[in-house]
């Protein structure tokens, strides 16, 4: 998995022009977009090229220059969106934020120049500028979808070790993973569901104070004090 | 599921995500998932200077993995409730 952007310039060799994908994986493509225009970071748009929305990444390849192309995976767009605002961008696009690994050195404005030497992997922002603006809302999606394909992976090993194993009792309860299946969740749902326990009704139970008066669970200090006083009086 | 079951009541009303990169939006809270993934409708960023490249898109999609904070309206919390709650999830519930 690497981080960020990267050059991207693997194509099929049928003549399509499509991408190879690492179908071993899993990988799918899911959406094709001619004809658009990518801007990097402050860089001018680069222009004409085809983006192709796979399930695990994203890559635009140039229609002219067979060697230039660009990919980001999935797990590194931070956010995307809908850019309709003239004073943001000169064209109607979706802005991406990439999530890049942060350098000490690393100076805000310097890798956005349009320098000679780029590297790619400093790029922050990218617009992805169809010729046909009335597609925004369905790459929109499009990004939306895939993202949720790609959620953070869980170590086998993490999960051994998370925070699910908190131990609070000698009789702990098992815990219960949790849902498989994405599900987006836009109304607004009855009843809350705080306070309300999950179905598990010794838990929701109110904790009982345990009485204890045996004077063999008091401390001993407390104890020989105890005596002490009474042998003052 | 504790917050994921949180955000969903929260839906409708406004809320400031702040990312792990400083970045602070706020918006309307439109939908969220089980990975927190969160989508906001008009949306404005809170502090231009960083990234005035996003000034205002109407929509976007925030992936749960960057998110720092979400910043709740403060009317919308009811904290021993969720204190609670917290409490309950965190032993297995």
């Amino acid at each position: 998995m690497v981080a960020g952007l990267r050059e991207f310039a693997l194509r099929s060799g049928d003549g399509s022009g499509k991408p190879v994908l690492d179908e071993s994986s899993g990988e799918e493509l899911m959406h094709v977009q001619p004809s658009v225009a990518v801007a990097l970071g402050n860089r001018p748009v680069e222009f004409p090229g085809t983006l192709y929305i796979t399930s695990r990444k994203l890559i635009w390849l140039s229609d002219v220059d067979m060697a230039k192309g660009y990919a980001v995976d999935f797990l590194s767009i931070s956010l995307h969106a809908v850019s309709r605002d003239p004073e943001a961008y000169s064209s109607p696009c979706i802005y991406t934020q990439i999530e890049v690994e942060e350098d000490e050195d690393d100076d805000d404005d310097s890798d956005t120049e349009s320098t000679e030497v780029l590297d790619l992997s400093k790029i922050r922002e990218m617009r992805l500028v169809p010729s046909d603006s009335t597609q925004l809302e369905t790459m929109f999606d499009v990004f939306c979808e895939c993202a949720e394909l790609n959620p953070e992976p869980v170590d086998e090993e993490e999960e051994e070790e998370s925070g699910h194993n908190w131990v609070f009792s000698a009789d702990q309860m098992d815990v219960r993973g949790g849902d498989e299946d994405a599900e987006w969740q836009i109304s607004q749902s009855p009843t809350s569901v705080i306070g309300h326990s999950n179905g598990d009704e010794g838990l929701a139970q109110p904790m009982l104070e345990l009485q204890i008066n045996d004077q063999r669970f008091e401390d001993a200090e407390e104890m020989v004090h105890e005596s002490e006083t009474k042998d003052h009086h | 599921m504790l917050f994921f079951s949180y955000f969903k009541d929260l839906v409708g009303q406004e809320v400031t995500v702040e990312l792990k990169n400083d970045l602070a939006i706020r918006g309307t809270l439109h939908s969220v998932d089980q990975y927190l993934n969160i989508k906001l409708e008009n949306t404005k960023v809170v502090d231009q200077d960083k990234y005035p490249h996003m000034l205002s898109v109407r929509n976007c999609f925030i992936r749960g993995s960057v998110v720092r904070y979400v910043q709740l309206p403060k009317d919308g919390v009811d904290v021993d409730l969720l204190h609670d709650a917290a409490r309950r999830e965190a032993r297995g519930g």
